[in-house]
């Protein structure tokens, strides 16, 4: 991270422009790392270029909130890089007008063997704080961190818990106009965390401008104004973070579906379930919204007439735990008696699923529940993008109303 | 420009000397004391070996009358040590620091520029010592503290300049940082700090140790501490032209190549 104060008397309508900007890496084939093979290769390395960003442009006005997304490898952690000026860029141009600093990595530049307090200076330094400015940010600057008489101590000494919260206090400290993160804002304790959104919304509130990259759609989605979706190094798509995010995410699953968890079978299999469909307004699909009704159909072959088949599905978190379990005999719906080939509906309406990825697990049982006929362990998973829901913890929807009344409070 | 960013960022510069100074002896029971040691226990080792196994005379310093060689050898060995252990530990730091090059935008050169500082200070430290230990041969040399100060800004332009090229060519070539050991050994044993110039009987060798590149600042050091007179003008005017052209191309070279260092740790 680090502080550049590169303003000027003019006041443009962008706090940072990016024009055309292209990065490319060398990928070494045989890196020559001594320089007896550097010589023996004539003075030149072999290598083939590859393009980490490729004509990528944009402007951030003041007091936007701009999150960058895009999958591993996309480049958007290079083009934080290159805003940063860590990175030069191989052509293109990034012009900033305001007092910016980036928070790549808490703590970058902490020395374990030197204090607290020698560390924060240190620290404020790196980031481009003058003596004065730091002397007169010290003290918030600790209380923020919330270190007490540890702050003499040297930083080794310290649980990771306090480490990050010295790093982030320097850092949000630094005060800038404009500030440039990284994934970072999942650090320390819930309490911690908590501290940093406010004073997140406190910088936005002070119209000062942000940049965010991240791999997290939800976190662009609650706290951006705009979003950039970064692939392959080139800008596929611009706008609305909602819509974006939503693009982006439904891309990203579309690619990932295949890949689910092994289906595991067993049973006597003298009644199978043959194939398991989602179905939302009659479309099959593979993921839907918060709030649909969705249809879950089991297409099923009885080898031989079975009598009182218990056909039962369970829909449970990735972690494993059971969501919901229902079957026939509870909905008293248990046929008396099957052959041949059929289907089973369930209907479920306004789904409370969060968005998140679920899987649906399938059995056919006798009327028992002891006998297995089959058991289709992941038969198959299914994403639920946001909806009528815009909940991000838990696994599902309450479809709560709110009213909060009192004297003082007015309404936004 | 790198002069420049260091004014503008001297803060940063400051606090990065004094991290130096404040970690190099941590978890040392002397500490400090090492700083003096070092130079002190390689005193006794090449005194014996000049004086009792080689059988050779200290030279007769011209003003101060002095005839003494542990004291020939610091006056020559402390410039040299200031110099080659700022390169070593310059091309170490800048090495070390891929962790903050990578994460933080900041003027690389003052990884290069605080170790300089670090030893400026160090250097400073055993020459108040060394001045004191003179007393004791009823040598009185702190007016001498004046010239040294000068010669010491030449000499960490020249220091300078070689931790820079060094320091950035390893990034890329890590055989610079073995290389350089070897260099800098050659460099110690050409330089007239373990033996006497006029007693040398080659001239090859005689005008290398006095015009080398670190010969000439060993000669500089032990004329204004050991004999206590001013080097002569065509001594300063050469030491000053060759130090200011290692700077101007070793910040050359590193300006070069430093854009290049957060993508290639």
């Amino acid at each position: 991270m680090a502080l550049h104060d590169r303003s000027n008397g003019a006041s443009p309508n962008y706090a940072l422009r990016v024009s055309e900007v292209s990065k490319t890496f060398r990928i070494h084939q045989e890196r020559a790392s001594s320089l007896k093979a550097f010589i023996a290769a004539g003075g030149r390395n072999r290598y083939e270029e590859f393009w980490a960003l490729r004509d990528v442009s944009f402007d951030v006005e003041p007091g936007q909130a701009l999150g960058i997304i895009g999958h591993n490898g996309s480049g958007k952690s290079t083009l934080l890089k290159c805003m940063a000026g860590i990175l030069t860029p191989k052509s293109g141009n990034i012009e900033v007008t305001k007092r910016m600093a980036a928070l790549l990595e808490l703590g970058a530049g902490f020395h374990q063997e030197l204090s607290g307090r020698d560390n924060v200076f240190l620290n404020a330094a790196i980031l481009g704080m003058g003596r004065k400015e730091i002397a007169k940010r010290f003290d918030e600057i600790v209380d923020f961190a919330d270190l007490g008489q540890f702050i003499d101590n040297p930083v080794k000494t310290y649980s990771s818990g306090m480490y990050v919260r010295l790093a982030f206090a320097v850092a949000i400290n630094v005060d800038p106009e404009l500030l440039l993160i990284d994934e970072i804002l999942a650090v320390g304790d819930v309490t911690f965390q908590a501290k940093c959104m406010e004073k997140f919304v406190d910088f936005r509130q002070q119209g000062r401008t942000l940049v965010l990259v991240t791999h997290d759609a939800t976190t662009v989605r609650n706290f951006c104004d705009r979003a950039i979706w970064l692939d392959h190094g080139s800008v596929r798509m611009e706008g609305n973070p909602a819509e974006v995010v939503d693009q982006y995410t439904e891309t990203m699953l579309g690619a990932e579906t295949s890949a689910g968890a092994e289906v595991g079978r067993r049973g006597d299999g003298k009644l199978t379930i043959d194939t398991v469909e989602l179905i939302v307004s009659g479309v099959p699909v593979d993921r839907f919204h918060t709030g649909d009704d969705l249809t879950v159909r089991l297409h099923f072959t009885a080898h031989e007439p079975i009598d009182k088949p218990v056909f039962a599905i369970n829909i449970a978190s990735l972690g494993g735990a059971t969501i919901t379990a229902p079957s026939s005999r509870q909905a008293d719906k248990t046929p008396a008696r099957v052959s041949g080939s059929g289907s089973v509906d369930i209907l479920m309406e306004n789904v409370p699923l969060i968005a998140q990825r679920y899987v649906l697990h399938t059995e056919v049982t006798g009327f028992g529940r002891q006998h297995v006929y089959d058991h289709l362990q992941n038969a198959r998973t299914f994403d639920v993008v946001t909806g009528t829901s815009r909940e991000t913890s838990g696994v599902v929807t309450l479809h709560p109303k709110w009213t909060i009344t009192g004297d003082g409070v007015e309404t936004a | 420009m790198s002069i420049r960013t260091a004014l503008a960022q001297r803060n940063l510069l400051y606090l990065l000397s004094q991290k130096e100074l404040r970690t190099r002896y941590r978890k040392s029971i002397l500490g400090w004391a090492w700083s003096l040691l070092n130079p002190l226990s390689q005193m006794i080792i090449f005194s014996i070996i000049f004086l009792k196994v080689f059988d050779g005379n200290a030279p007769r310093g011209a003003a101060s009358g002095l005839d003494n060689f542990p004291l020939y050898f610091l006056s020559g060995l402390l410039p040299f040590q200031f110099f080659s252990i700022s390169v070593t530990a310059a091309i170490g730091n800048v090495q070390g620091g891929a962790s903050l090059i990578k994460k933080v935008a900041f003027p690389h050169e003052h990884l290069v520029f605080s170790i300089v500082i670090a030893q400026l200070v160090t250097i400073g430290i055993e020459l108040v010592v060394l001045s004191i230990s003179f007393l004791f041969f009823g040598y009185f040399m702190f007016q001498w503290l004046l010239p040294m100060a000068l010669l010491l800004v030449l000499i960490s332009l020249f220091t300078t300049g070689v931790a820079l090229a060094l320091s950035a060519a390893n990034v890329f070539f890590h055989d610079i940082n073995y290389l350089w050991g070897i260099v800098a050994q050659l460099m110690f044993y050409s330089s007239p700090i373990i033996f006497v110039p006029s007693q040398v009987p080659s001239e090859a060798v005689r005008f290398i140790s006095n015009w080398g590149p670190t010969g000439s600042f060993v000669r500089a050091s032990q004329r204004i501490l050991y004999d206590g007179q001013w080097p002569s003008i065509e001594r300063w005017a050469y030491i000053a032209a060759f130090s200011m052209a290692t700077f101007a191309i070793g910040a050359w070279i590193f300006n070069k190549l430093s854009p290049r260092f957060a993508e290639e740790f």
